[in-house]
């Protein structure tokens, strides 16, 4: 299956994009994408809360991914 | 023609009423309208074209919002002729609650806004937290849409390295406290906007007491642990929290504690790690600007009642590539 992750602030400079398509196969979920992220990420996301969207939704509870759905990393901002 | 001349040829209702005998009113609107919207307290001819060669001495032209007549003048090119600012919409209301909004006329137009959406921001009171990158250009449109009253809070002084991107802020206010510096540009704008100001940082002790008493309160900090304390403050109190964050070219708003919608404990739960300020991570002027407006913008459609709005909602936009998500947090 396809998912679209969407990248936003310390995400986006970890990863040097704000979009990428990863293909699985089925059964992956949001918390085993969110640790594939990080782990993307070499480090520079250790210590950094992220919220997860699915389908411009909050997803707060690990849940299965289907293909076609995208997934937002969104860490909270400071400035101000 | 001297255009630029025109452009002054306008006349509040407060005025006309101080001045009345030395002006003959002249009604512009179709007949519906006049009966709909009759003008009390006011003698006046009526010409739908606006013709009044045969009329001496000074005229006032009167139509329903106060546009159409200021086109007149400057397309007839009309001499001691003036156009009544807000038009017959705003003399009404002067009339009947002895309140002159021509001021606002423009925004009165909206029907989303209208005479009873202006006297609602009239009325209301919004604590501004924070009067750096966010809270200069909050407080700003906040006050130029006619919020009744500002609670400013911050402890901060102005710096040479503010000026970039906090515009309320200029060379002279350097040294200055933020709040002090803010409420003099503020009052150049409105001195009639009531500003009270804490020069003190926002924290446990003094929280509740500030925004205890206010309509909305805008989140315009740099600190996570500050937007932990309005968050507890905002739930305690039921003052809805208007949340606004930044990090180099991106920006959040969200609306918070409404009625009991998710707040900031909800969006960001695990007590999380900072993120860069303005000051490490950079950012351009613009960004704290735009996100600073949508905030007062959010918290006007609050005060007034207008959706859409971002009540259980994170707005993130991109001032690189300009795209704006919109999550449903709750």
């Amino acid at each position: 299956m396809k998912i679209k992750i969407k990248c936003f602030s310390q995400v986006k400079y970890a990863l040097g994009t704000d979009e990428l398509t990863l293909e699985f196969e089925m059964g992956k979920t949001t918390s085993q994408l969110e640790q594939l992220i990080r782990e993307k990420a070499d480090g520079k996301l250790d210590g950094v809360s992220l919220r997860i969207a699915v389908n411009q939704k909050y997803s707060p509870d690990e849940i299965e991914l289907k293909d076609g759905d995208e997934v937002a990393f969104i860490p909270p901002v400071q400035g101000g | 023609m001297n255009t630029f001349a025109h452009k002054y040829m306008i006349i509040t209702p407060k005025e006309l009423q101080d001045r009345i005998d030395e002006f003959t009113v002249v009604d512009v609107r179709p007949e519906t309208q006049r009966n709909e919207f009759p003008m009390d307290g006011l003698e006046t001819i009526i010409s739908k074209d606006g013709s009044t060669q045969t009329i001496e001495g000074k005229k006032v032209l009167v139509c329903q919002f106060g546009i159409v007549t200021e086109g007149m003048i400057i397309e007839n090119d009309l001499d001691d002729t003036f156009s009544l600012l807000g038009g017959a919409q705003s003399w009404i209301e002067f009339q009947s609650e002895n309140e002159d909004l021509s001021r606002w006329s423009r925004q009165t137009i909206l029907p989303e806004i209208g005479m009873d959406g202006q006297k609602k921001l009239l009325n209301a009171t919004v604590a501004v937290v924070g009067l750096g990158g966010l809270g200069c250009p909050a407080s700003q449109s906040l006050v130029t849409a006619g919020i009744g009253q500002l609670v400013l809070i911050d402890g901060d002084i102005v710096e040479l390295s503010n000026l970039h991107r906090q515009p309320l802020h200029g060379t002279n206010d350097i040294g200055k406290k933020k709040v002090k510096s803010a409420e003099e540009s503020l009052n150049k704008i409105n001195s009639a906007t009531i500003i009270k100001i804490v020069d003190e940082y926002l924290d446990e002790q003094n929280g509740l007491e500030i925004i205890r008493n206010c309509d909305v309160v805008v989140d315009a900090t740099d600190t996570i642990e500050t937007r932990q304390f309005i968050d507890r403050f905002s739930k305690e109190t039921n003052v809805p929290m208007v949340y606004g964050g930044l990090s180099r070219w991106e920006g959040q708003v969200a609306v918070l504690n409404m009625d009991k919608s998710p707040g900031y404990s909800e969006l960001f739960p695990d007590a999380p790690s900072g993120g860069d300020t303005c000051a490490d991570a950079g950012v351009l002027g613009m960004l704290p600007n735009i996100i600073g407006n949508i905030q007062a913008l959010e918290a006007v459609k609050l005060i007034v009642g207008i959706e859409p709005n971002l009540v259980g909602k994170l707005l993130i936009y991109d001032g690189l590539n300009h795209s704006t998500n919109i999550i449903r947090i709750g």
